[in-house]
């Protein structure tokens, strides 16, 4: 059934892996991180640096999960409509459907990626246990499956790379200003607990603390995120009907 | 075969195509000649269903190729994985893809150039490539959209012959062009479009003697001329 999404992945992913650039971009990003937290973890002493190593961690990783995928989520949707190879795609006998999950496919598996690779330099630097590791790459993958959603939808909508780029540039904002707003405010995380993003921050700043975490919650939460992502798919689906979308220069 | 009835298209107030029918029949090629705007492309794109159309009908027999204006490639891939991945979303069996693959690369004479990434290919190698990717799956019915843009004289001659021997194959050709010369040359049948309707169709021959003209670019001005001056009245 879902053959042709699985077909438009496989060739994404070869695709975008011969991408140096990109690759090298999202890299760095990955391993930036842990080794900004690692210098501050030196800068730092005294009781309270745990704590501030572990909210800067969180930030990081969470904006990893928006980061890792940016560059093939911009490249894959805008890029096609601007190289003039969507048309060609679409001529083929398959879902426009198909083509969204297999670029969604694809982007989640970059961002997946970039975030293991952000967690794993945590783990080394700021030293999680192997348990919080695999929690917290549990808790986040939903994020990442919403976070390419979110991208796929804003770079279907873009006519080129560099529009696409302007946009995504700015949504990776997103989790670094929730991040940064319950880092301050951390009695609002109640409030927020049920919205993607937030509700992950939430979600690992507890984990991080050691605090006990409602197994429902984090299910009703992960069901939340995906859910959302299933919508905004549909929605760049939709966006794939429109004349101009596919032609529009 | 390819049959086009009433066919409507709208871009908000923009009518790209007005009432345009037409009949391509196996074995011929088939040019779609007309003005820049005149509804050409929108036609074709309806007819290889990427467009929808307002109102009419598209009657096909067999499966369809088209080289429309859009001939963008994966750059990062060579010209074989770009065949290939577009071999896979047609659903040829691997054994079989591979097979045809190197069919058609051997018939564009694209065999030096296949393992290379399109990044670099020419124009020409470009266009060639797209060609390949339009045939790849062996279609009854080839849609080409102003083939020979961009093309050098060489590979010009080289696409007629091949669209001559696919033709002889009992192909179905339909290609658009506002070139008169390139249609001259190479239609069997000529359907002449202006402000998105057909004016005339047959042989370049029959248009010469309906219109009275010794020239397909004659008959091809006084028919057109003809039809955006009603186009323009009706406007006002």
């Amino acid at each position: 059934m879902f053959s042709h999404a699985l077909i438009v992945a496989r060739k994404e992913i070869r695709d975008h892996l011969r991408d140096t650039r990109s690759l090298v971009s999202s890299a760095f990003y990955a391993l930036m991180g842990p080794l900004v937290v690692g210098m501050v973890s030196i800068a730092v002493r005294g009781e309270k640096s745990s704590a501030v190593l572990l909210s800067m961690a969180s930030v990081f990783v969470l904006v990893a999960t928006f980061v890792g995928g940016m560059n093939i989520a911009m490249d894959s949707i805008a890029g096609e409509r601007e190289r003039r190879s969507l048309l060609p795609l679409l001529m083929n006998p398959l879902l426009r459907r198909d083509v969204v999950l297999g670029k969604w496919l694809a982007i989640s598996s970059f961002a997946l990626t970039g975030v293991m690779l952000n967690l794993l330099g945590f783990a080394i630097v700021v030293g999680f246990s192997f348990r919080l590791l695999i929690v917290v790459s549990l808790t986040l993958i939903p994020l990442v499956l919403f976070a390419a959603a979110v991208e796929l939808l804003i770079s279907t909508w873009c006519r080129n790379i560099k529009e696409a780029h302007t946009y995504l540039s700015l949504v990776v904002f997103l989790p670094m200003g929730v991040g940064m707003f319950l880092v301050f405010f951390p009695h609002m995380a109640t409030v927020w607990l049920w919205l993607p993003v937030a509700g992950q921050q939430s979600l690992i700043d507890l984990l991080t603390k050691g605090a006990q975490v409602s197994l429902l919650s984090s299910l009703a939460l992960s069901l939340i995120t995906v859910s959302s992502a299933a919508a905004l798919l549909l929605a760049a689906a939709k966006l794939l009907h429109r004349d101009e979308f596919v032609y529009g220069g | 075969m390819i049959e086009t009835r009433n066919l409507k298209k709208s871009f908000g107030p923009v009518h790209a195509v007005r009432d345009l029918s037409f009949f391509a029949p196996d074995g011929k090629i088939t040019g779609l000649l007309g003005s820049n705007g005149a509804g050409k492309s929108t036609t074709l794109r309806m007819i290889c269903g990427v467009l929808q159309p307002d109102h009419g009908s598209v009657r096909i027999d067999g499966r369809i190729g088209a080289l429309l204006d859009h001939i963008g490639l994966y750059q990062r891939l060579t010209a074989r994985e770009n065949l290939a991945y577009f071999g896979q979303l047609h659903g040829i069996p691997r054994a079989l893809l591979q097979q045809r693959i190197e069919e058609v690369l051997l018939q564009l004479g694209m065999e030096t150039i296949a393992d290379r990434r399109t990044a670099g290919y020419s124009q020409g190698e470009r266009m060639k490539t797209a060609l390949a990717r339009a045939i790849l799956h062996s279609p009854r019915n080839l849609l080409l959209d102003e083939p020979t843009n961009g093309l050098d004289i060489p590979s010009v001659r080289a696409l007629r012959s091949l669209l001559r021997l696919m033709r002889d194959s009992g192909m179905c050709i339909v290609l658009s062009s506002h070139i008169l010369e390139e249609v001259r040359i190479l239609c069997d049948h000529v359907a002449i479009v202006a402000s998105g309707t057909v004016v005339a169709q047959g042989s370049p021959e029959d248009l010469c003697r309906q219109t009275a003209s010794a020239s397909l670019e004659d008959a091809f001005i006084k028919l057109t001329t003809d039809q955006e001056d009603l186009s323009c009245s009706a406007t006002l």
